[in-house]
C-alpha cells in the first residue's frame, strides 16, 4: 500500500517536472515582450506590482490651462492595441531638483514616494491622483507647462495576448513556406530510410551470406560517426555530383538559352540523402533486433510452403513488424523535423525554401533581440510532432514492449 | 546631379512623408543618380552574409535597385552562423558570388586559402579617394594570399559607430544634468550622479559564447583616448605587447567605470552576467536603474520599444568624449562589413561597381541602421536626424580606427581578449588580465 502511494507521488513529481517547462513556454508566449523579460512566468497569473513611466500630456501640446484632468491608464495605454495596463495605482515616485538648504546656490535631487490622494508639486502646479488612475493638475494662474514624465507603481492585473503568434504567422510570408519545406524534407527523409532499413534488417536477420556478422558490426559501429564531422566531405561530394549533373543538363537540354543549367548542390534532395545515410545505421540495428525475434517456425513453414524471400518479407515480416517500423518512424520524423544543423549546412538557402527550425532561428533577428517571438514559434513547431506522436502512440508503446518478449 | 532631379527627389520624399506611407516605399529614388552598370538580364548573383531580420530586409530593398538597373537577380541568404557556413561552403566548392564578412580576420584567412578573388587596384584607389579616412578602409580590405602577395579583397560597405553614449533626455532633464563634452566632464557627471543617489552606468558583457566583447569595445575606445593611434595600431599587431603600460593603463581606466559598485547598476559583480542587450533597458525602466550606456549605433534595436525611443525623443546619444588634457583629437571607433568576391562573374563585378555609386549608399541610408564613410553620399538621405548625427560624428573624426578585437587573430580577438575581459569583470586585476592575453598571443605566434 505504501509502495503504491510512493509510486504515485514519484509519478506525479515526474509529470510535474516534465510539464513545468511547457507551461512556462506557453505562458511566456502569451505575455507581452516587456513583461516576459522583466518578471518570471509564475507571476503572470496574479496581480504584480510593476513600475511604469507615463507623460502627463503629449510633447508639443502647449495649450494653456488652469486645471488638467486625465487618467494615468489612458496615458499609458494610448499607443497600445493589446497588453493594456490595468489594475490599481499604489504610488508615484517623484523626482526633481530643489534648492539645497545646506549648500548656498546649489541644488539637490529629491526623490519621494507619493501615495494616492496626496498633493505634490509638479512644475509649479498641484498634482493629485487616485488609485483608479484619475489625476488632477491645478495651477493658480493659467499656464502651459512642459509634459512631465513620472514613474508610477501599479498593482497590475494579469494580461495575456496573442500578438506574438500573429507576428510569427502573419508578419512574414516565409513562415507558412517554411512549414511546407519542413514537410517536403521530413516525409521522404522518414520513408526512404525506413524502407531501406526494413530490407536490410531482414537480410541481416534471416538470410545467410558470407561476412554477414562483420557487415552488421560495421553498420552498427557507423552509429557513432557524428554528423558534424562529415559535413565537409559530404558537401564536397554533393558539389561534385551537382557539377556533373549541371554538365549533363547542358548536354541534354537547351537550358543554356534560359540560363537554368545550374543544378544546386544544396537542395531538398541532398537533405533526403544525408538524413537517410545518417538514419540508416540505427534503423537497421533496431529493426534487425526486432525481426530476428520473430518466431522461426513461422518463417520455416512459409518456406516449406514455397515462399521466396520477397514473399516472406512482404507477407510476413512487414505486417508483423508494424510496431517496430512505426516506432522508428517516430524517432526519425522527430529528429528530422527538429534538425537545424544539417539543414543549415546542406539544405537549400533560398529564403522561400528554408525549413522551420532555420526560420525560427532567423526570427530572433541579427542581435537575438526578438526573444518573445521564439516562445510562440516554439509552441507552433511543437504542434506537428505532438500530432505525429499521438496518432502513432499505440504502435510506439507496442514497439517498445514487443522487443522484450523475444522468441514467442 | 541636375537641379531638376534634386527637386524631383525632394518632392518625392515630401510626398511619401505627407501620405505617411512606409519609408521603404521607393528606396531607389536617391538624391544621387545611378550611373550605367550594364545589362545582365537574368543572371543570378548569390550573396551570403550574417545579416538577418530587419537588416536582411533593408539589404534586399537596397539590392533591388541594382536588380532594377541591370536585370540581374540577386539572391541573399543570411544566417547568424555565417562564419561557420561560409568556411564549409568555400572549402567544398559551393561558394556564393559574394560573401559579406562581419570581421576582417576571417576574410583574411579565406584570402590566404585562396578562396577570394582580388577586386583590383582601381577599386582600392577609388576607396582611398572617396571614403572618409579612405586609406585605413582600403588597408582593412587588403590581405595576403597564399604566396604572401597583398591584394585588395574586401569592400567596406555599411558601417557601425561604436563611440556613443546613450541616455534618456527625460532623465537628464528631471535630474538637471548636462551632456559633457570632455572625458573629465563625463567622470565629473558620473560622480555627480552618484552623489544624487542615481547610478550612472549600465554595463553588461554577457553574450553567450561571445561574452566579453562589450568590454573589449570599452577597452578599444579608451585606448584611443589614452594613447596615440599609432600605439593602437601597434597594439593590434602586437608590436605593442598586451601587458605594456599603455594597455594596462587603459584597462585600469575601464576598471574605474566598470568595477566601481557606485557607478554600475546592480554593482560591479553584475557586469559579467548581464546580457549586453538587456543592459540599456535600465535607461528606460521605471524607475530608471541607470543614466548612461556606452554602446554602438545598433543598440536601439534592444531598447524596449525597438528603437522608436530615438525617433520620439525618449533616447538620445552623445559622442564618448576624449580627455581635454590628452590632446588626441576626436578619435572614433567603429566597424564595418566587408563585401568580398568569392566567385567571379561579370554581373558580380558590376555589383561592386554599384557599391561605389553614392546612390547605393543613399538607398540604404534612407532606410536606417546604415552609416557610410562615402564622401559623395548626400547626408540628407539619412532616415533620421539621429543617424545623420552619427554620420557626422563619423565624418568629423580626426582618427578612425576599426574594432581592434576584430582585427586581432581569432584566438585573441574572439577568444582570450573576450574571456580575460570577463575575468577582469569578475575581479581579476589588470596586470594578470593583460599578462594572460599576451601569453595566449605568444602561444599562437
Amino acid at each position: 500500500m505504501i509502495s503504491r502511494t510512493l509510486k504515485h507521488v514519484v509519478l506525479a513529481l515526474i509529470v510535474f517536472i516534465w510539464v513545468v517547462p511547457f507551461v512556462a513556454l506557453v505562458t511566456t508566449s502569451l505575455r507581452s515582450d516587456v513583461a516576459s523579460k522583466t518578471s518570471g512566468f509564475w507571476t503572470a497569473f496574479t496581480p504584480t506590482e510593476l513600475g511604469h513611466r507615463f507623460g502627463t500630456h503629449d510633447k508639443g501640446d502647449d495649450t494653456a490651462f488652469l486645471v488638467m484632468k486625465g487618467n494615468i491608464f489612458e496615458r499609458l495605454n494610448k499607443d497600445k492595441d493589446s497588453y493594456k495596463v490595468d489594475g490599481s495605482i499604489k504610488s508615484i515616485m517623484f523626482k526633481g531638483r530643489v534648492p539645497d538648504p545646506e549648500n548656498e546656490g546649489k541644488t539637490k535631487l529629491i526623490r519621494k514616494l507619493v501615495p494616492v490622494n496626496e498633493a505634490m508639486d509638479v512644475r509649479g502646479g498641484e498634482f493629485i491622483f487616485q488609485s483608479n488612475g484619475d489625476f488632477v493638475w491645478t495651477f493658480e494662474t493659467e499656464s502651459a507647462p512642459k509634459p512631465k514624465n513620472l514613474d508610477v507603481f501599479i498593482d497590475q492585473d494579469p494580461v495575456f495576448g496573442l500578438d506574438a503568434y500573429a507576428e510569427v504567422l502573419f508578419a512574414n510570408k516565409n513562415v507558412p513556406n517554411a512549414l511546407i519545406s519542413s514537410f517536403i524534407v521530413t516525409i521522404p527523409a522518414t520513408i526512404i530510410p525506413i524502407t531501406i532499413a526494413a530490407f536490410a534488417a531482414y537480410a541481416f536477420a534471416w538470410m545467410s551470406f558470407p561476412g554477414r556478422d562483420w557487415l552488421f558490426v560495421i553498420v552498427v559501429s557507423l552509429m557513432v560517426v557524428p554528423t558534424q564531422l562529415a559535413f565537409l566531405p559530404v558537401l564536397q561530394g554533393f558539389s561534385g555530383v551537382a557539377s556533373w549533373a549541371t554538365s549533363l543538363n547542358a548536354m541534354l537540354t537547351d537550358c543554356e538559352s534560359t540560363q537554368t543549367c545550374q543544378v544546386a548542390s544544396k537542395s531538398f534532395a541532398s537533405l533526403w540523402v544525408t538524413h537517410t545515410a545518417f538514419g540508416l545505421p540505427l534503423a537497421i540495428y533496431l529493426l534487425r533486433n526486432y525481426i530476428v525475434g520473430l518466431p522461426r517456425e513461422l518463417l520455416e513453414s512459409a518456406r516449406i510452403d514455397g515462399a521466396n524471400h520477397l514473399q516472406i518479407f512482404t507477407r510476413l515480416i512487414v505486417p508483423l513488424s508494424v510496431p517496430a517500423l512505426a516506432s522508428f518512424s517516430i524517432f526519425q520524423f522527430l529528429w528530422v523535423w527538429n534538425d537545424l544543423i544539417v539543414a543549415l549546412y546542406i539544405g537549400p538557402s533560398d529564403a522561400s525554401d528554408l525549413v522551420f527550425p532555420i526560420r525560427l532561428q532567423k526570427q530572433l533577428g541579427t542581435f537575438k533581440d526578438q526573444l518573445h517571438l521564439l516562445n510562440a514559434s516554439a509552441v507552433i513547431s511543437i504542434i506537428v510532432p505532438v500530432i505525429v506522436f499521438l496518432s502513432m502512440q499505440k504502435y510506439f508503446i507496442r514497439g517498445l514492449l514487443a522487443g522484450s518478449v523475444k522468441g514467442g | 546631379m541636375s537641379i531638376k532631379s534634386k527637386l524631383l527627389s525632394a518632392g518625392l520624399i515630401a510626398a511619401t512623408g505627407a501620405f505617411g506611407t512606409s519609408a521603404f516605399a521607393d528606396v531607389c529614388d536617391t538624391p544621387s543618380k545611378l550611373g550605367d552598370l550594364g545589362n545582365f538580364e537574368g543572371e543570378v548573383i548569390t550573396i551570403m552574409g550574417s545579416m538577418e531580420g530587419q537588416d536582411e530586409q533593408m539589404l534586399t530593398n537596397t539590392v533591388s535597385c541594382f536588380e532594377k538597373a541591370t536585370g540581374a537577380v540577386v539572391k541573399y541568404s543570411g544566417s547568424r552562423d555565417f562564419a561557420a557556413l561560409i568556411v564549409a561552403d568555400l572549402r567544398s566548392n559551393n561558394a556564393p558570388n559574394i560573401a559579406i564578412f562581419p570581421q576582417p580576420g576571417l576574410a583574411g584567412d579565406m584570402a590566404k586559402e585562396g578562396h577570394l578573388t582580388p577586386l583590383g587596384d582601381d577599386l582600392a584607389a577609388w576607396m582611398t579617394d572617396n571614403y572618409g579616412a579612405g586609406s585605413s578602409w582600403a588597408a582593412l580590405g587588403t590581405y595576403a594570399d597564399a604566396d604572401g602577395k597583398e591584394d585588395f579583397y574586401g569592400f567596406a560597405y555599411k558601417m557601425d559607430l561604436k563611440s556613443l553614449v546613450w541616455f534618456s533626455p527625460d532623465q537628464f532633464e528631471d535630474n538637471g544634468y548636462e551632456v559633457p563634452s570632455t572625458m573629465e566632464g563625463l567622470i565629473e557627471l558620473s560622480d555627480q550622479m552618484v552623489a544624487d543617489g542615481n547610478t550612472p552606468w549600465c554595463i553588461g558583457v554577457e553574450s553567450g559564447n561571445a561574452t566579453g566583447w562589450t568590454a573589449t569595445d570599452w577597452m578599444e575606445d579608451l585606448m584611443l583616448r589614452t594613447t596615440s593611434p599609432e600605439n593602437y595600431d601597434k597594439w593590434v599587431s602586437n608590436e605593442l605587447a598586451f601587458n605594456s603600460p599603455e594597455v594596462i593603463n587603459a584597462m585600469n581606466v575601464y576598471g574605474q567605470f566598470s568595477r566601481n559598485d557606485d557607478y554600475v547598476a546592480g554593482g560591479a559583480s553584475s557586469v559579467a552576467t548581464t546580457f549586453f542587450g538587456d543592459a540599456p533597458k535600465g535607461l528606460f525602466s521605471s524607475p530608471a536603474s541607470c543614466m548612461m550606456h556606452r554602446q554602438a549605433s545598433f543598440i536601439p534595436a534592444f531598447f524596449p520599444k525597438k528603437g522608436e525611443e530615438v525617433a520620439n525623443g525618449e533616447a538620445d546619444f552623445f559622442y564618448f568624449p576624449p580627455y581635454a588634457a590628452a590632446d588626441l583629437g576626436n578619435p572614433v571607433l567603429g566597424a564595418g562589413t566587408l563585401w568580398t568576391m568569392t566567385k567571379d562573374s561579370p554581373a558580380t563585378r558590376a555589383f561592386f561597381q554599384y557599391m561605389t555609386e553614392a546612390s547605393a549608399h543613399e538607398a540604404w541610408m534612407s532606410q536606417g541602421t546604415f552609416l557610410t564613410a562615402h564622401k559623395g553620399a548626400d547626408l540628407s538621405a539619412y532616415a533620421t536626424p539621429a543617424l545623420r548625427k552619427q554620420g557626422e560624428i563619423l565624418s568629423n573624426a580626426t582618427t578612425f580606427r576599426f574594432d581592434a578585437s576584430d582585427l586581432m587573430p581569432g584566438a585573441i580577438g574572439a577568444g582570450a581578449f573576450w574571456s580575460e575581459m570577463t575575468a577582469f569583470a569578475n575581479g581579476q586585476d589588470a596586470e594578470t588580465t593583460a599578462g594572460n592575453i599576451q601569453a595566449a598571443w605568444d602561444a599562437i605566434k
